[in-house]
């Protein structure tokens, strides 16, 4: 039980006891309903019902203020979202999944309630993946110094996943303002708290966290959660550390309308809970206790089935999803660079490395915003500037609260950049995804997650943030710290993609990316970082534009498509080669692999009938494959011959140099996989 | 005599079970039972002895009987009264709230002017975390029929005979 006793049914007055019980049955009411959606194939297919959660859903609501908080439902946070100010009708809209739903035009799956303009937002199907979001918009509140808290809503199994200890662990390490809500009703689907944790009280296995303070309370009681979530919400603003409240529940039904309980819940237990019914509960003592009489509580059931009743009416009269929407929203605008439009400039001074334009380019642009962040493991202790130093003398510039360490914990470090752009659209956010990119993987969930945010959420939320990964081989790093990424990565839509040879394009491209909504993931070739093959002079306002590729060389007789730390290989292997032969090769820079170039390169392949693309990710399934498949679709009548790939063969990058030369390409491979295809 | 009430749900079995246990052993000792499902300010108040029956709910919670009630039990002036709870719990699947609607109970009782009877001893229990537990000692009688069963004749004759003498 809280400790709190602002709420009771003796002392809180009428009106507010008549608000909670219209919104109690309201949402029972909807619940209820939902199921008929399915079974008319109306819609509606997933529905996981709320029943047994009613006391503490009312009260996150009714805790939540819309102008100061942000609150992360879960997908069974139908009261909590209606109690929160969302009307009958956008839960049936979002149920439907019509156009006009508020979550996510129909876009995401049903059941997932959200209202992005009130900063209820529009969360994953992944259990407990919004605890990270929360934590990150937390960390915008205290900055900003606004007097509000995070809500994150979720289920006693999400616990389970490591991620969620993540987002606990790092509230309480920044003290930051977040309430963490376990509804814990028992059951993951059908698993049993028992096969998820040891602990029963599974928020007690965090009591060892420092800067947190835990309670404990009965879900289906609506005062003793009104009152645990109102201490929650005061001792979070009073002290500025998170708070856990674990809620005790019941739930009456099955996990979803794909779940069927009776499988794993006998008789005993299924009366057991139903007996313990919050509504009906909360509806004895608002008799039991003289303030509302039985008359007077119809008369409201009455009022809530009219809202119902209309709003079900409304709702299915809304216009379903247009399919040509389809491509509407899968990446926001990025910054226009109209100064440099081809991203081209012809400036003429001293050479500058590829590590010290980006840090100069970050260092520019912090100065050019205020609301810019960033952080990453290693990114700032005394004179260590991240792992390859590119991030030195920020933080003694720009302070400990714009530049930071991360724990080592890469989902934590993508999943509060993602958060913390929630607060508002002038912040922009650059990460260290890892300390090198085959690190990545533990934060892919919070790239997937981030990857549809903004089409998911019809366009009103994409992440703002950059994405920095020291990439690829020719260190002698092996497994974890020579592998190339970019292939399986641009697989998933909704992030742009770019590789940089050089340190003008690095500079021009962060500069883009940084200035532009949404997502961009800027893969760094860290054998070029403090090469002076890749060091390049250029002026300080340089800019690229996504999508914009660059010819290293012309040529007419064999066109190369290149990224990263191949392109000096391939520039080279093209002049000895002119230089041997009478013939002249076009090395494209790609730059950009997403969006990509098509107009660049298709114009070339016009003109040389020839292509080699050159990569050091694996040819199999490499993002070579997706550039041949696109000439065979639209270049094949311009093709002479074969498109050809030089790349690592299928296998992992071997730490002993010997290895590592047999396996990634170099420009003799390239040069002689060159000769071949004009040779063809 | 003082008038004495046993108070418990008479739709529960194990304590139910109990009640019946702990009413024999009393012998002819006058006792009026009474359903806690159905309990109300008006027949609670006229006894002097009280005797309640409080299993714990779910992860430590008062039954919904119970708990409907405490709303007017926090308004009662209970000086002069002598009350005794037992209750059931389950130390080996449970061990975290172990009987913790005693301890709830036990704590409201108090605060209204109530004194207790019928403490017990904590020995002979293996469990992790009990609200029923103070200063060492159990504030009622502590019944565990899923893995004490044997215990509980002794237990609840034990108890009694502690609350005869105290409810002179």
């Amino acid at each position: 039980m809280s400790i709190s006793k602002t709420y009771s049914i003796k002392s809180t007055d009428k009106e507010t006891l008549r608000k909670w019980y219209y919104l109690m049955r309201l949402g029972r009411s909807l619940d209820d309903k939902a199921p008929n959606y399915l079974k008319q194939a109306i819609g509606w297919s997933y529905h996981a019902p709320y029943a047994g959660h009613d006391g503490i859903q009312l009260a996150i609501g009714q805790i939540f203020d819309r102008k100061t908080d942000h609150l992360f439902p879960y997908y069974r946070d139908m009261l909590t979202t209606l109690s929160a100010g969302l009307t009958a009708e956008e839960i049936i809209l979002n149920g439907i999944s019509k156009a006009t739903d508020v979550a996510s035009g129909g876009r995401h799956m049903s059941n997932h309630f959200a209202k992005p303009e009130w900063n209820i937002h529009n969360v994953s199907s992944a259990t407990g993946n919004h605890t990270l979001h929360a934590v990150g918009v937390a960390r915008a509140i205290k900055y900003y110094e606004q007097r509000g808290v995070a809500i994150s809503s979720q289920g006693e199994s999400s616990v389970s996943e490591g991620y969620v200890y993540e987002a606990i662990n790092g509230a309480s390490n920044e003290k930051l303002p977040v309430i963490f809500v376990i509804q814990d009703n028992g059951y993951g689907i059908s698993v049993p708290k028992r096969d998820q944790t040891a602990n029963r009280k599974v928020a007690n296995n965090f009591s060892g966290f420092k800067n947190l303070y835990i309670i404990h309370c009965n879900g289906k009681d609506v005062f003793d959660s009104m009152n645990a979530m109102r201490e929650a919400k005061d001792y979070v603003l009073e002290n500025g550390i998170p708070v856990i409240v674990q809620a005790n529940c019941v739930r009456i039904h099955s996990h979803s309308n794909s779940d069927r309980h009776e499988l794993y819940r006998d008789d005993a237990e299924l009366n057991y809970v139903a007996e313990y019914d919050p509504l009906a509960k909360y509806s004895r003592m608002l008799i039991r206790y003289e303030r509302f009489t039985e008359d007077e509580l119809q008369r409201i059931d009455e009022q809530v089935n009219e809202e119902v009743k209309q709003a079900h009416k409304q709702a299915m009269k809304a216009p379903d999803p247009d399919p040509e929407s389809i491509s509407k929203f899968v990446y926001p605008e990025p910054y226009a660079a109209l100064k440099y439009p081809e991203g081209i400039h012809h400036h003429e001074g001293e050479k500058i490395k590829l590590a010290q334009a980006i840090n100069e380019t970050l260092k520019a642009e912090f100065r050019y915003n205020p609301d810019t962040f960033i952080w990453g493991q290693d990114m700032a202790h005394k004179d260590k500037g991240g792992v390859f130093n590119v991030t030195k003398g920020m933080q003694q510039e720009f302070g400990p609260k714009r530049v930071f360490n991360a724990p080592i914990a890469e989902d934590y470090i993508l999943g509060t950049a993602n958060g913390m752009s929630r607060f508002n659209e002038n912040i922009r956010i650059v990460v260290e995804g890892a300390e090198f990119a085959d690190y990545f993987w533990p934060a892919m969930e919070q790239y997937v997650e981030s990857s549809h945010d903004y089409w998911r959420s019809n366009g009103q939320f994409s992440p703002n943030v950059v994405i920095r990964l020291a990439s690829g081989g020719y260190i002698g790093g092996g497994l974890y710290h020579s592998q190339s990424i970019e292939g399986v990565l641009s697989a998933l839509p909704g992030v742009r993609i770019v590789y940089p040879s050089y340190a003008d394009d690095a500079a021009g491209l962060l500069r883009t990316a940084i200035r532009s909504k949404g997502i961009t993931l800027i893969m760094e070739p860290k054998a070029l970082y403090n090469s002076p093959l890749a060091a390049a002079s250029f002026p300080e306002d340089f800019e690229v534009p996504f999508g914009k590729a660059r010819i290293r060389c012309t040529g007419d007789d064999l066109t190369i498509l290149t990224y990263g730390n191949t392109t000096q290989m391939c520039v080279e292997a093209a002049d000895l080669i002119s230089k041997e032969r009478k013939v002249s090769i076009e090395v494209i820079d790609l730059r950009s692999l997403i969006p990509m170039d098509k107009e660049t390169i298709l114009n070339s392949v016009k003109k040389t009938g020839k292509v080699l693309i050159v990569h050091e990710d694996n040819v199999f399934s490499g993002y070579g494959a997706e550039l041949s498949a696109m000439l065979m679709e639209e270049a094949f009548e311009n093709l002479d011959g074969p498109i050809k790939r030089v790349g690592a063969p299928f296998s992992p990058v071997g730490f002993n140099r010997i290895l590592e030369k047999a396996i990634l390409p170099n420009m003799d491979k390239i040069k002689n996989a060159a000769l071949n295809l004009l040779d063809y | 005599m003082k008038k004495t009430a046993l108070i418990y749900s008479f739709n529960t079995i194990n304590t139910a079970k109990a009640a019946k246990m702990i009413h024999e052993a009393f012998g002819d000792f006058p006792i009026d039972e009474i359903n806690a499902e159905t309990l109300t300010k008006d027949s609670f108040v006229p006894y002097e002895n009280l005797i309640l029956g409080v299993p714990t709910w779910f992860d430590g919670e008062l039954p919904n009987y119970w708990d409907e009630f405490v709303p007017e039990l926090e308004e009662m002036d209970l000086t002069g009264k002598k009350a005794a709870i037992f209750g059931l719990g389950d130390q080996k699947e449970y061990p975290e709230n172990f009987c913790d609607g005693v301890g709830i109970m036990a704590k409201i009782l108090i605060e209204r002017g109530a004194e207790l009877a019928g403490e017990t001893q904590s020995e002979e229990y293996a469990y992790i975390h009990s609200l029923a537990l103070y200063k060492g000692r159990f504030y009622g009688l502590l019944l565990d029929e899923e893995n004490q069963s044997s215990l509980s004749n002794d237990r609840i004759k034990d108890w009694v005979k502690e609350l005869k003498k105290a409810f002179i």
